[in-house]
């Protein structure tokens, strides 16, 4: 027997019965659940890349659907902005793409594009989203997005300005500097080691000076070009009249390496040019960790990029458009909005009404009705339409681009706990220096020709090297922890913040609840039973996009909609249609009733009624997510204050606050308002983590001493956050919390260790006891110890979980048992 | 030991020559992506690839 396959074997959706679509793909039918699934996958085996299948590690996303934009990108006016020529007749552009899941797609991508002719190099970054193609004259651009659409994923190209990508050149940078430290601390060492053994064999005394020269040698490299960023920083922290910590290190380097070069000189004493090539190697090394656990996050400015849709359809007569770039409309332009597209610019409705969704702004979960004469703005989402809209903003001037302001301009001026490593820093810096100062002044009473000798061995000795890998290590480590358990961290900083907050304050829609809402009850009339009324309502529901209407239909899966005729659907007010000769109505009870008997009933219900009157009555009702009951609990548990700040409508926002017990709570606000929300708690002192999703949430995250966004939510939002919940459960913020305590908790200890060990060697050292081979065994003992130490941050096992609200059983099963 | 002053300018010699190597190597987006590669031994004999023509 077979097994019927119930997901689509492209993007792992449910399938719907009777409406799979087959395929052969890799010699075995396959089902795909839509046109565009189905174009993708059959795309992919012609090309001979259907082991994509098998190397993926979790479905596609579902393509969005043929895009005729490829025309656009001929014109070269356009193009212009996209594309940078090159200087032997190639040509370079930069892509953002959506859609990447695993590596997988990124083999897949560079695969298709490759087979493209004319193309020279594709590089795809999985981790950025980015997609890098150069290209000869026999192709052009639209024949590339056009290959990437077959596959199934949608591609933006960027501003031209973008190609030059700051990330990847301070990635590289780091690369470089790392290595070239590396090789000099192993140069170094080999040499040194020379000198230890031949101290032990009697070296003669030429040999050893040769040796010390060449130490000296692969150190300069080391010195002046991979420890310059400890240099650059160290002044420019200096002139800021601040101590980083770059400021002891860049001290302890150049004095170290310019006391040994004298001793080379003087042909006397001790060098020490092994340690300090490895002192550097391994700062460099935790701080390379720490760049690409940073860079592992979105680019604001691609998340902004593709809200503001690149292409309009500008009318040209009354009957025909053609389709532009966003960029080329000017005020008093008209456009036409198809169904489901987004709003270019701001402007004033033409057409009748339409229907939009304008979370963006408000995070209302209904979508609005605009008519003749309203305002609409760009960026929010037509649900029903099309629409004639004349221009009345365009550009910057857009609420859009305002927002996109806001964010960015939030994002400079971030709060900022000043890390407690940089504290420790600079009293370090004083100890440290007043140590050996006054190490030169006893041994000045004793005998002076030691006095050198044993300040340089104070100062190697010292060397705030586990001191300096407590904190980067510890970090590192808790990131990898987090991110093992979906949980990503895209600004290290929040690790800290995260530790000591005492508000949490968070959006409700999407964030709290489930993004769509769902059926909470259904109310039976005249006899009608449940399952019944169900599978009526979905036969209409199944013809209309909105999104309670798919809510309904998703319930019956079952039901294509087949046996209702003569479906009409009124745009925001219900679908009617004739079943089995009955004539139904579902929508608003204005709707759905002419006249009759009109049951006690809220402006969300949804009736469903015949000739005769009411069938059943579908209560809706805000969904919440299945932990954030729980998620909230535990929070407040651990000493927090929980509040939602939302700009929905206020009987939801209480309904919802009810749910929670939360006492504090507020309602129809904008993201502006939020923020100054925001700012009142922490001009009190208050330490606020923000948890949200939508686009508006945007300007608050930035705003917040830490800032949390759902990965299913907008990437605007992502981009705007310190950490992302890729996993969308909102009980991982409290156990990320209990491991940014322990962080902490463990960054003290190896501070606490790295102080010991000072306090126990620098005597020693001061005394004269550390030749150069135990001053570097002692700093890798250390750091060892210290990195050892991280090992212990783990993900913590159990948080008491205390659940006051019960979940509701779906709503399909009770209908079943009706 | 006087082999010493050959083999000590050689070894600096093959150090420049790899840490150049490691430079351009960098350059040219090497370590750019390092794990699709890794993909790639997973892969089945190469099949014919079929050119893709204009979509329409």
């Amino acid at each position: 027997m077979s097994v019927t396959p119930t997901t689509c074997w492209h993007c792992g959706e449910a399938l719907l019965i009777g409406r799979a679509l087959h395929s052969h793909i890799a010699g075995e039918s396959r089902a795909m659940c839509c046109e565009g699934c189905r174009a993708a996958a059959e795309w992919i085996e012609q090309l001979g890349l259907a082991d994509f299948y098998r190397l993926r590690a979790r479905s596609n996303a579902k393509p969005a659907g043929r895009t005729t934009n490829s025309d656009l990108w001929r014109r070269p006016e356009n193009a212009r902005h996209v594309v940078r020529d090159l200087s032997d007749g190639q040509h370079e552009v930069l892509l953002a793409i959506a859609g990447i899941r695993c590596s997988a797609c990124a083999w897949l991508i560079e695969r298709v594009l490759t087979a493209l002719p004319g193309v020279v190099a594709v590089q795809v970054s999985p981790s950025s989203q980015r997609i890098r193609i150069i290209w000869r004259d026999s192709t052009d651009l639209p024949t590339l997005l056009g290959a990437l659409e077959r596959s199934g994923y949608s591609a933006m190209p960027l501003d031209v300005h973008q190609l030059h990508d700051a990330r990847r050149a301070e990635s590289r940078d780091a690369l470089k500097r790392l290595l070239v430290a590396g090789f000099g601390a192993m140069q170094a060492m080999m040499y040194a080691t020379a000198v230890y053994l031949g101290s032990v064999d009697s070296l003669d005394a030429s040999t050893r000076g040769l040796l010390r020269w060449l130490q000296f040698l692969v150190a300069i490299p080391v010195v002046f070009y991979a420890a310059r960023t400890f240099f650059v920083g160290a002044g420019r922290s200096l002139r800021a009249r601040q101590l980083n910590m770059d400021v002891p290190i860049a001290c302890a380097i150049a004095v170290v390496c310019i006391a040994s070069l004298f001793e080379t000189l003087r042909n006397g004493g001790e060098v020490y040019f092994d340690s300090i090539t490895m002192f550097v190697f391994l700062l460099l090394a935790g701080r390379y960790l720490e760049m690409r656990a940073r860079h592992h996050a979105g680019e604001l400015t691609d998340a902004l990029a593709r809200l503001a849709p690149a292409y309009a359809d500008r009318y040209l007569d009354e009957r025909r458009f053609e389709r532009v770039a966003a960029h080329e409309l000017r005020v008093g332009d008209c456009v036409h909005v198809g169904d489901g597209a987004i709003v270019p610019a701001d402007g004033v409705l033409l057409s009748e009404h339409c229907r939009v969704d304008e979370a963006l702004f408000t995070g209302e979960s209904a979508a609005v009705i605009k008519r003749r004469g309203d305002r609409l703005v760009a960026g929010s989402a037509l649900e029903d339409g099309p629409a004639k809209l004349r221009i009345e903003r365009i550009g910057a001037d857009t609420a859009l681009a305002c927002m996109a302001r806001l964010v960015a301009d939030a994002q400079t001026r971030r709060p900022h706990l000043q890390s407690a490593g940089d504290r420790a820093a600079s009293r370090f810096v004083a100890r440290v220096l007043s140590l050996a100062a006054f190490t030169i002044i006893a041994w000045c009473f004793v005998d002076p020709s030691r006095a050198f000798p044993a300040a340089l061995a104070v100062l190697v000795v010292s060397c705030p090297c586990a001191f300096a890998l407590a904190v980067s290590a510890a970090f590192t480590r808790a990131l990898a922890t987090l991110a093992q358990h979906g949980i990503l961290v895209a600004r290290p900083d929040g690790i800290e913040s995260l530790a000591g907050v005492t508000h949490a304050v968070f959006d409700k829609t999407g964030t709290l609840t489930q993004p769509s809402a769902a059926i909470a009850d259904i109310d039976t009339f005249r006899g009608c039973s449940k399952s019944e009324a169900l599978q009526l309502a979905a036969s209409l529901a199944r013809h209309s996009r909105h999104p309670i209407a798919r809510v309904i239909a998703a319930l019956e899966p079952r039901i294509d909609g087949s046996e209702a005729h003569g479906v009409m659907v009124h745009t925001g007010l219900g679908i009617s249609g004739r079943i089995s000769g009955r004539a139904l109505r579902l929508g608003r009870s204005d709707f759905a009733l002419g006249r009759g008997h009109v049951p006690a009933a809220s402006e969300d219900d949804l009736l469903l009624t015949d000739e005769h009157g009411v069938l059943a009555a579908f209560h809706l009702r805000e969904q919440l997510r299945p932990d954030t009951a729980s998620a909230v609990d535990t929070l407040r548990s651990q000493g927090l204050s929980v509040l939602i700040a939302s700009g929905d409508s206020a009987t939801k926002v209480r309904a919802t606050a009810e749910r929670l017990r939360i006492a504090d709570w507020r309602a129809r606000l904008s993201p502006s308002q939020k923020l100054d929300w925001l700012r009142d708690l922490r001009g009190k002192g208050a330490r606020v983590l923000v948890v949200g999703d939508g686009v508006n949430d945007a300007p608050v995250l930035t705003g917040a001493d830490v800032g949390i966004a759902l990965a299913e939510g907008a990437e605007l939002a992502q981009a705007s956050s310190d950490i992302v919940l890729s996993n969308a459960r909102l009980d991982s913020i409290a156990s990320a919390r209990v491991v940014a305590q322990q962080t902490l908790a463990i960054v003290q200890q190896n501070q606490r260790w790295a102080v010991l060990y000072n306090v126990m060697a620098v005597p020693l050292a001061a005394l004269g006891f550390v030749p150069p081979w135990l001053a570097a065994i002692g700093m890798s003992v250390s750091s060892l110890a210290v990195v050892l130490n991280t090992l212990r941050i783990r993900w913590p096992d159990a948080i008491t979980r205390t659940s006051t609200t019960a979940a509701s059983p779906s709503i399909a099963q009770r209908a079943r048992t009706a | 030991m006087n082999i010493l002053l050959f083999m000590i300018p050689l070894s600096l010699l093959l150090l420049a020559g790899a840490v150049a190597a490691f430079f351009w190597a960098v350059d040219h987006a090497q370590f750019d992506d390092l794990d699709t590669p890794g993909l790639v031994p997973l892969d089945d004999a190469p099949k014919q690839i079929a050119s893709p023509g204009e979509p329409k």
